[in-house]
């Protein structure tokens, strides 16, 4: 699915101004001035391929399918070091979210083979299931959304651990921990999902 | 103004190379001029500077000159380690009341400097910006005007103080000197308060405070004078040696929303000044200058291409995201090349950082600021210098004489 607009041209602005009116905390995208403090601050800053910094300038120059397919949205670690050294206060961590969050609903590779994405929709199908998250559910999901084979290679992989968690009481066995009023919170999810559609960012 | 103004005085608040020129353009325009200064000494942070960009000659020269212009022109009163407490009043017709630090001695002073050998316990210098000590009769520098030493309050009431007093062959020391107060009556007012270097303990991620040879560039000018703590050489704060490497760090503070959100203008051609300390005194030395852009205006592009060409000199396009602890206690430089792309870590012997400049006094009620602090000027009550925002010292000079001139015409009309 495409949302943002593709450039057809060199010097193509339209993705740029895209990203400042709709991705989150966009709009101080503008004052970015390229110093290099956020990627200088960056924990795993080396890994990235771009950065946030020169992931901006890319941004300015139109590229959309470079940004998109950028291992940068899906590095960050959400540490903030980089927004509160910002000197012009660009939410960064923010925007690369966002980014990421973009990326998977234009369906582009990276995003979907991407490990945090994996895990976020199983942490989000137990949070907005059960209104809690169950670490069994949550690892199980996220495991098996690598293919049955790969889910119990994987699973039988961490059973020691799942053990030592059960053994000092850090995983229960038994029913998923659920909240009471499960209906009250699907309520509340579909008025925020209608909210964000009003809002024209898409499903 | 409709009425003719009671007063034709002019009071400049504030004696440094600012306050120095509108006082004497005032003056010397006719006008009688009362220059207030909070410190011992006329002369400010010009003063503490070793050399001027881009000519490189020393304030000190420039700063003598100006004391003689003072010396002579009888429309002059200097006052010293006085500050305005209030104003009143309106555009022709203040009154200001101007508070005094006692001094403890008396213009009879020769500075023969026979107290400060009787003088045992030493203070914090602070014309070394604390780097060293002096003794508790001092003189606030070689170059003060007036020319006169300073008992410090810390030995008033003790032996010290008694022997200081006894030492001096002239009378001039007085330790029953009280704090004063009294009014002026002033038709207009110059605000040359200056700046004062941006604080560096709240850029936190730049560790001035837990690492030794981090200092910042009013420090460094201090270490590259003659009058110095280390007496003109360039030399590491841990342990005395000479730096072989040395970064130099733009726009710290300046150009920082969460600091100074504007750009103070000198530390660019400052820094490149530090580089030639270095250079000059070190010429095995490496200089790394980290900078966002480099503002290098109109006529000092010339000094920056200079600099440009000394193969001794790295331009490193980046604004440094922290300063970390090495192994032996050096600061270890980290960041992103916005070039290259490169995240480094660099090691160095001194890393200087280039403070922005801050507006200096809060000037009374009623007078009118910018958001950041500095002067904006209106009838009657005009900014001078850095009291209106960055400036280097010949623009400071500049819009000094301009509020001198604009003082001139308030109170004659």
């Amino acid at each position: 699915m495409t949302i943002s607009p593709t450039p057809k041209r060199a010097y193509d602005l339209n993705f740029a101004r895209y990203v400042y009116e709709n991705i989150d905390g966009g709009e101080r995208l503008r004052m970015c001035m390229q110093c290099g403090a956020c990627s200088g601050s960056c924990p795993i800053g080396k890994q990235m391929d771009h950065g946030p910094r020169k992931l901006f300038m890319m941004i300015r120059a139109g590229m959309k399918e470079a940004v998109l397919t950028s291992n940068t949205i899906w590095n960050c670690v959400s540490c903030y070091n980089c927004v509160v050294r910002c000197p012009r206060k660009v939410p960064i961590t923010y925007i690369l979210h966002d980014l990421a969050y973009l990326a998977v609903q234009e369906g582009y590779e990276p995003a979907k083979k991407a490990d945090n994405a994996r895990f976020a929709k199983a942490f989000w199908w137990s949070a907005a299931k059960y209104g809690r998250t169950d670490e069994r559910l949550v690892t199980g999901k996220y495991y098996f959304s690598f293919g049955i084979g790969e889910g119990i290679k994987r699973g039988l992989g961490n059973q020691a651990i799942a053990l030592n968690m059960i053994k000092t009481k850090r995983m229960h066995l038994g029913m998923p921990h659920a909240i009471k009023a499960k209906d009250e919170l699907q309520k509340i999810l579909a008025k925020a999902a209608e909210i964000q559609e009003r809002h024209g960012k898409g499903a | 103004m409709s009425d003719k103004p009671k007063s034709q005085t002019v009071l400049v608040v504030g004696g440094g190379i600012g306050g120095i020129s509108a006082a004497l353009e005032a003056a010397e325009c006719g006008s009688e001029v009362v220059l207030i200064e909070k410190a011992p000494t006329l002369g400010g942070r010009v003063a503490a500077l070793n050399r001027y960009f881009p000519k490189m000659c020393h304030p000190t020269c420039g700063l003598e000159i100006n004391y003689q212009r003072i010396k002579k022109n009888p429309r002059i009163k200097v006052f010293t380690m006085a500050e305005v407490s209030g104003i009143s009043g309106a555009a022709g017709d203040y009154t200001v009341t101007v508070t005094t630090t006692p001094r403890f001695v008396t213009p009879a002073c020769t500075a023969c400097g026979d107290c400060a050998t009787a003088a045992t316990s030493e203070v914090a210098d602070p014309f070394n910006y604390n780097l060293s000590k002096v003794k508790a009769a001092y003189l606030p520098h070689s170059m003060a005007f007036p020319m006169r030493y300073i008992v410090d309050a810390s030995v008033v009431g003790t032996p010290e103080g008694q022997a200081i007093k006894a030492a001096c062959k002239v009378g001039a020391v007085d330790l029953d000197e009280k704090s004063d107060s009294f009014t002026l009556s002033v038709g207009a007012v110059v605000w040359a308060t200056g700046w004062r270097p941006y604080d560096p303990n709240k850029l936190t991620m730049y560790r001035y405070d837990e690492i030794a040879d981090v200092i910042t560039n009013v420090e460094m000018e201090r270490l590259a004078s003659h009058d110095g703590p280390t007496h003109g050489k360039v030399l590491r704060p841990s342990n005395g040696e000479a730096p072989k490497k040395v970064a130099l760090i733009q726009c710290a503070g300046s150009r920082d929303l969460n600091h100074l959100a504007y750009c103070s203008r000198i530390c660019c051609l400052a820094s490149m000044k530090h580089a030639a300390y270095v250079r000059e005194q070190y010429p095995e030395a490496e200089v790394d200058i980290y900078y966002i852009d480099i503002r290098a205006h109109d006529k000092l592009e010339a000094f920056y291409r200079k600099a440009k060409a000394d193969q001794g000199i790295r331009w490193i396009k980046s604004k440094p995201s922290r300063i970390e602890k090495g192994p032996n206690g050096e600061p270890v430089v980290c960041g992103e090349n916005t070039l290259s792309r490169d995240v480094y870590a660099n090691a160095y012997d001194l890393v200087v950082l280039a403070t922005g400049m801050q507006a200096s006094a809060q000037p009374p009620a009623g007078a009118e600021m910018d958001e950041y602090g500095f002067v904006v000027s209106e009838e009657g009550v005009f900014g001078a210098g850095v009291a209106t925002g960055p400036l280097d010292v010949s623009m400071s000079v500049q819009s000094a004489t301009a509020a001198a001139l604009r003082a001139v015409q308030a109170v004659r009309s």
